[in-house]
């Protein structure tokens, strides 16, 4: 730190004596120091686990708590009877948005609801309108959306382009495409949240005390910032697609046997996916499994 | 430009595609086009906005855009002095007045510039890499910078600088006179002043139409200095131009502002003064001697 302090000192006296040189300074010009520590973080975690992890069994969980709070093994026994395995994804502030992309991705590879497709494009075409008519220029967010219907396009079956569920996984932990459709998330929920700012007002205040634009541009559209409510409340009805999230942590209800909360996010609009295959009718296709501060995708028996 | 590039790699076809929207909607506050050997490199340079002490003043820069382009922020470094942000030194505008640290690919290369702008006349309160120059010497800066584009970097970037500058020099107004602002009685004559400065801009942009867009700069703050130990702002600054605080404790002469002619004037002024007390001296002399003379006599 101090050697490039120095370094930096030296550049700008020569900066003052002859400019030429002064171009050799650029080097120490960014913040290389702070984005290398922090890369050097996220290389480290990501060696524990990628943006995507494998399907786990369920018995994984259990052994990570198997000295831990017997309220958790009890919960995470009744998880076992209703769901079969879970894919871990990297805590990094975007599990959500990285649990929701491979969840429904997946989901479609799976299904092949052509159905489904159609009906998410054209909501991903009104969250394009929500964003002009906010007055976002189209280049900030165009890259985005064009990514993540490549990758919608590439899940359905029988093109030349068409993904392998291996191939899915393998893109899911590219970080070039992996942030590319977190990020399109983020617009989305950012876009939603601000068109209907009078319904998600009071919910922010609650959160933040901030006004619902200052909310957006500080935690949600920003990498790396983490979901709360508010930001599952607004993808799931800006894409009209039902989200289950299932609650393991310490609470216990006192009337008797123990169960695990959870929250069915049931979009506002009325134009639900049809559930065509895996699982029964009414019920949201994607399930996440939160513990305080992190959210990993669920697989129902 | 664009052949040499993959354009599959996201950064590079987000920015190319920022360069193209930079052509098709030029502004009259600010240009910036990236070097054509690599896209991640731009020049830019400012106009100093109107009603202020920079107003008139033309700002050269350099922009670096990081390989994550725009999930990381571009680097800003000014090369123009102009005693407000230093040169060759990057440049702190994080953008979002909640969080400082937090950059969001919403934002562009404009935006940023857009932020800059609306930055020259707010005050520093201490930001790291930020001047506090009085506002004769940032006038006299803004003058100056008119004079010339900055000389540095390979001949291909120092031709992009020179483009740049002769584009800006059609845009901005001239700096205003020092009086305008102090005598609003002069007006008429100011503008005869300013006539002459600027023959190559026929069509003056009328003041405070470029603006930038309030809405958008309300998000972006300056980042005051995260710790108090870092690199203290005076400390690199006298080489060139007294540091802020010296400054402003002993306020500067007038003199510094002032042409050649003027000093001349005083000269002269000071040589004629000098000769009349000479003569008067000599006369008084004259008179004593001429009164000892009777006195001997009598």
């Amino acid at each position: 730190m101090q050697n490039e302090e120095q370094a930096l000192e030296d550049g700008k006296f020569e900066a003052v004596t002859s400019p030429v040189s002064a171009f050799d300074v650029w080097a120490n010009f960014g913040d290389d120091n702070t984005m290398q520590e922090e890369s050097v973080v996220q290389a480290e975690e990501g060696k524990k686990v990628p943006f995507v992890g494998d399907k786990e069994p369920l018995s994984t969980l259990a052994a990570e708590y198997e000295s831990g709070s017997p309220i958790l093994l009890e919960k995470i026994k009744v998880l076992d009877k209703q769901y079969s395995a879970i894919r871990r994804t990297r805590g990094d502030g975007n599990c959500f948005f990285r649990s929701f992309m491979f969840s429904y991705l997946e989901h479609i590879l799976q299904c092949q609801d052509l159905a489904e497709v159609e009906r998410i494009k054209m909501n991903v075409e009104e969250c394009r309108k929500t964003l002009q008519k906010l007055g976002y220029p189209d280049l900030t967010f165009e890259d985005f959306f064009a990514l993540f219907l490549e990758q919608l396009e590439d899940v359905i079956q029988g093109k030349e382009t068409s993904l392998s569920h291996d191939e899915l996984v393998f893109r899911s932990r590219d970080q070039s495409i992996s942030d590319y459709v977190v990020m399109f998330f983020r617009f989305v929920t950012s876009g939603e949240i601000q068109k209907r700012s009078e319904f998600f007002e009071p919910f922010i205040l609650g959160l933040t005390n901030s006004t619902v634009e200052q909310f957006c541009k500080s935690s949600v559209e920003p990498m790396g910032e983490e979901s709360d409510h508010v930001h599952i409340i607004a993808l799931s009805d800006a894409l009209g697609i039902p989200i289950r999230v299932m609650y393991l942590d310490r609470s216990s209800c006192d009337t008797g046997g123990v169960s695990v909360n959870h929250h069915d996010f049931i979009p506002a609009a009325g134009d639900l996916p049809r559930t065509s295959c895996g699982s029964e009718a009414s019920s949201p296709f994607i399930t996440l499994l939160y513990r305080p501060g992190h959210y990993d995708i669920l697989y129902p028996k | 430009m664009a052949e040499k590039y993959n354009l599959k790699n996201p950064a590079v076809k987000r920015i190319l595609q920022e360069v193209k929207e930079m052509q098709s909607n030029p502004s009259d506050d600010f240009m910036s086009l990236p070097l054509e050997e690599n896209i991640f490199e731009w020049q830019f340079a400012i106009r100093g906005p109107c009603d202020t002490e920079f107003e008139g003043g033309i700002y050269h820069g350099r922009i670096q855009l990081p390989a994550e382009y725009p999930f990381k922020p571009p680097s800003f470094m000014l090369l123009t002095p102009n005693g407000r942000f230093e040169t060759q030194t990057k440049i702190c505008l994080s953008i979002s007045n909640h969080h400082p640290e937090h950059w969001q690919p919403s934002w562009s290369v404009r935006t940023a510039l857009v932020a800059l702008i609306a930055f020259m006349p707010t005050n520093p309160n201490g930001a790291l890499g930020s001047l506090d120059y009085k506002k004769e010497e940032r006038r006299a800066l803004a003058i100056k910078s008119r004079e010339a584009p900055p000389r540095c970097g390979t001949p291909e970037r120092q031709k992009l600088i020179d483009e740049i500058h002769e584009y800006m020099l059609s845009k901005a107004p001239p700096v205003p006179q020092q009086s305008l602002s102090q005598d609003p009685e002069e007006h008429p004559r100011n503008e005869e002043a300013e006539a002459q400065v600027s023959p190559p801009n026929p069509e003056a942009i009328p003041a405070g139409e470029g603006l930038p867009d309030e809405a958008e700069v309300d998000r972006i703050v300056e980042e005051s200095p995260a710790n108090d130990n870092a690199n203290p702002v005076g400390v690199e600054v006298p080489r060139e131009i007294p540091a802020s605080a010296s400054s402003s404790q002993l306020p500067r002469p007038q003199t510094s502002v002032q042409k050649p002619d003027d000093r001349l004037f005083t000269l002269a002024a000071i040589g004629l003064t000098i000769a009349i007390m000479v003569l008067l001296l000599k006369k008084f002399i004259k008179s004593i001697e001429h009164g000892a003379v009777f006195m001997d006599g009598s």
